[in-house]
């Protein structure tokens, strides 16, 4: 409960940052004073609700949504170097948008601004994708009946590259200015946040987050052999399955949103268990507080480090994330 | 030895009709394109090369020096391949997965940054010193972790480092707002290839393909296993010295000279293993032409893939490539080959 307090508390703080400064920097009163609508500046006004809340949101949701995602594909792939970028979910998804993108949005204008169908319709696209990408990790890396972990990282890291080339290759097609958003999409930034993404990425969020936290119990029972688990009653394959459509289904609504993460599904699982254990119902809550704070530090950095250039936060993140995943592959005994 | 026959004479095959296809190769893609051009018109321009006729100009500036450039990089590319392969005894081996193809590229950015307006001449040896770094880093990382040589750890940890070094490039690019000029560098970019680099590349990627071709007897003997090449007296340092210089010197000049190309010095060799069998003395000439063949031929099609537009190469080669790896990975598991 304390960690969760404390990194919430972290959150706001980067939050906070990530209110304060940027192109145009302002004070803590002016921040105050324009959330609680005491004489409000439009200029403010602006630059808060229009850029900085929408973006500091999206950050959050999507790594509340990636911590735990990947907290989920590491419990049921029992491997910790898991992580929904490295296994090319991210990239199925994202392949799925721009193939969206380019057969219904030939207008860069009239994008998202205007139609709910396209709002509704993406993260159904990315959803199709990223179970692409799961069924061909499946098919190339189980082996005797289980999943081989080393095949399971390669496998996605292939089909990482195959996705985006297609990605790519689709984008290449494009006009010019569905090419310029797809480009800045894909390579994970939330620049262009606002308030419709959130409208479309809050319920998925919230609700898928709220079942896969509800079974996360279950991922304790799926560190123990099958055979065990399933000896508890516990129909394996159906909750596995569960998991991975949910999981899968929070990636898509991520993906579809601000491109490619990868990363933070593995740094998050892995600081949230040093910091509460084992027990998955806890590790869950956990992931995903930490998840939340990553995004929106890393968004921070990207924003500021190189002011007035940004960089992708996908680019923060990997910069961030790689060492720690090979720290991580020094350590295991895979 | 019926058996090694039957091989020899496959060699044989290869290497002398190799001219044959290598001219085709060049007949068909300088022939086709967005403007296809008659057969005639190329005699003419090798023969009476006329500077205001515009098909000229395209043949001689355009389509030759790509098709040259594509050979080139190809049998660079699958030669360092085929030898990373069989010093290594490592079957995922290859210059983009081991990181090569990124530090290479990485160390153009820092140069493209900060030494702006480099010659062609240094930047093939900044190419040629960044693919000593990536290979360096991915190597040296892999021999500190617990059995970080095996094929599968090595590869991930290729990757892994390979994506860190191009995300810091890109970082440092953007920041500089050169993104624009880098990511020529980034994508494939064959079609654009500068006739100078080109010249200057020839002698580097010969130079390359000739120590490949020296030491090809010691990189059989070599994947046979360290154990087995010591005590046939083979002395394996020497043999691992000469053929990472080699393949610095192929990979450095091919990415200097058309940027990254990923899965061509993977899939070549196998394909080339599997016909001339696990000799390579065969195996290293013979995937110097295959793979030549085969990238020109790439070329080729990512004229037509999305026709008018060109598609990068490495769209192409990724599309072939990737089913092949996947393959790879599903049939040889995590095992040494031997």
């Amino acid at each position: 409960m304390l960690t969760l307090l404390v990194f919430i508390l972290l959150t706001l703080v980067a939050g906070y940052f990530h209110l304060t400064n940027g192109v145009f920097d302002m004070s803590v009163m002016d921040v105050i004073k324009t959330l609680l609508r005491i004489d409000p500046d439009p200029k403010f006004d602006l630059v808060i609700f229009q850029f900085r809340l929408p973006r500091i949101i999206i950050a959050s949701l999507v790594g509340i949504g990636l911590g735990m995602a990947g907290t989920v594909i590491q419990g049921i792939t029992r491997n910790g170097l898991a992580d929904p970028g490295i296994l090319g979910i991210n990239a199925g998804a994202g392949a799925a948008i721009v193939a969206f993108m380019f057969f219904f949005q030939m207008s860069g204008v009239t994008f998202f601004k205007e139609s709910w169908f396209s709002i509704l319709a993406m993260p159904l696209f990315g959803f199709v994708g990223g179970l692409a990408a799961v069924v061909i990790i499946f098919i190339f890396s189980w082996r005797n009946g289980a999943l081989d972990m080393q095949r399971l990282i390669l496998t996605g890291i292939a089909i990482s590259s195959g996705f985006g080339a297609l990605s790519l290759y689709i984008s290449l097609k494009m006009n010019a200015s569905d090419y310029e958003m797809a480009a800045v999409w894909s390579v994970g930034s939330i620049y262009s946040a606002n308030w419709t993404y959130i409208i479309m990425i809050a319920p998925w969020v919230l609700i898928l987050g709220f079942v896969m936290y509800r079974k996360s119990y279950l991922l304790n029972y799926f560190q123990l052999e099958d055979s065990s688990t399933k000896s508890l009653g516990i129909s394996v394959e159906k909750e596995k399955l569960i998991f991975l459509l949910c999981s899968v289904g929070i990636i898509s609504v991520c993906v579809s949103v601000s491109g490619s993460i990868s990363f933070i599904g593995l740094m998050a699982p892995h600081i949230a268990r040093r910091l509460v254990g084992i027990n998955h119902r806890y590790i869950m809550l956990s992931s995903a507080v930490v998840g939340m704070f990553l995004l929106v530090i890393s968004d921070y950095f990207a924003k500021t480090i190189f002011q007035p250039a940004e960089l992708p936060v996908g680019i923060v993140v990997s910069i961030i994330g790689i060492p720690y995943f090979l720290y991580l592959l020094a350590k295991s005994r895979v | 030895m019926n058996k090694m026959n039957t091989k020899n004479w496959k060699v044989i095959l290869i290497l002398s009709t190799s001219p044959l296809f290598i001219v085709l190769a060049i007949v068909v893609s300088v022939l086709y394109g967005v403007k296809d051009i008659g057969i005639l018109t190329i005699w003419q321009a090798i023969t009476h090369f006329d500077a205001n006729n515009v098909d000229h100009n395209i043949i001689m500036t355009s389509r030759f020096p790509r098709v040259i450039a594509a050979l080139l990089v190809g049998a660079a590319l699958s030669v360092s391949g085929a030898l990373m392969q069989g010093v290594t005894r490592n079957y995922l081996a290859s210059p983009s997965i081991m990181g090569v193809n990124d530090g290479s590229a990485f160390v153009i950015t820092l140069a493209m940054v900060f030494y702006p307006g480099l010659s062609n001449v240094q930047m093939i040896i900044l190419s040629m010193v960044g693919s000593a770094i990536g290979a360096g880093l991915v190597f040296g990382f892999g021999s500190l972790v617990k059995n970080g040589l095996s094929p599968v750890r090595l590869a991930i940890i290729g990757t892994v480092i390979g994506t860190f070094l191009s995300s810091i490039a890109s970082a440092v690019a953007m920041f500089f707002q050169v993104s624009q000029n880098v990511s020529v560098w980034y994508s494939s970019k064959i079609h654009t290839v500068n006739p100078d680099m080109l010249i200057l590349s020839i002698p580097f990627i010969i130079v390359g393909l000739l120590l490949a071709v020296s030491i090809s007897k010691s990189v059989m003997v070599a994947s046979l296993g360290d154990e087995t090449a010591i005590s046939l007296g083979q002395r394996t340092k020497w043999v691992k010295i000469v053929s990472i210089i080699s393949v610095i010197c192929l990979t450095g000049t091919a990415v200097a000279l058309v940027g990254k190309i990923a899965f061509v010095g993977l899939i070549i060799p196998h394909i080339t293993r599997f016909i001339v069998g696990i000799d390579y003395r065969f195996i290293i000439p013979c995937s110097a032409v295959i793979g030549a063949v085969f990238l020109a031929l790439c070329d080729v099609l990512s004229r037509y893939i999305n026709f008018p537009f060109e598609t990068p190469i490495g769209v192409v080669t990724a599309f072939i490539g990737i089913p092949f790896f996947l393959y790879l990975i599903r049939v040889k598991g995590g095992e040494q080959r031997g």
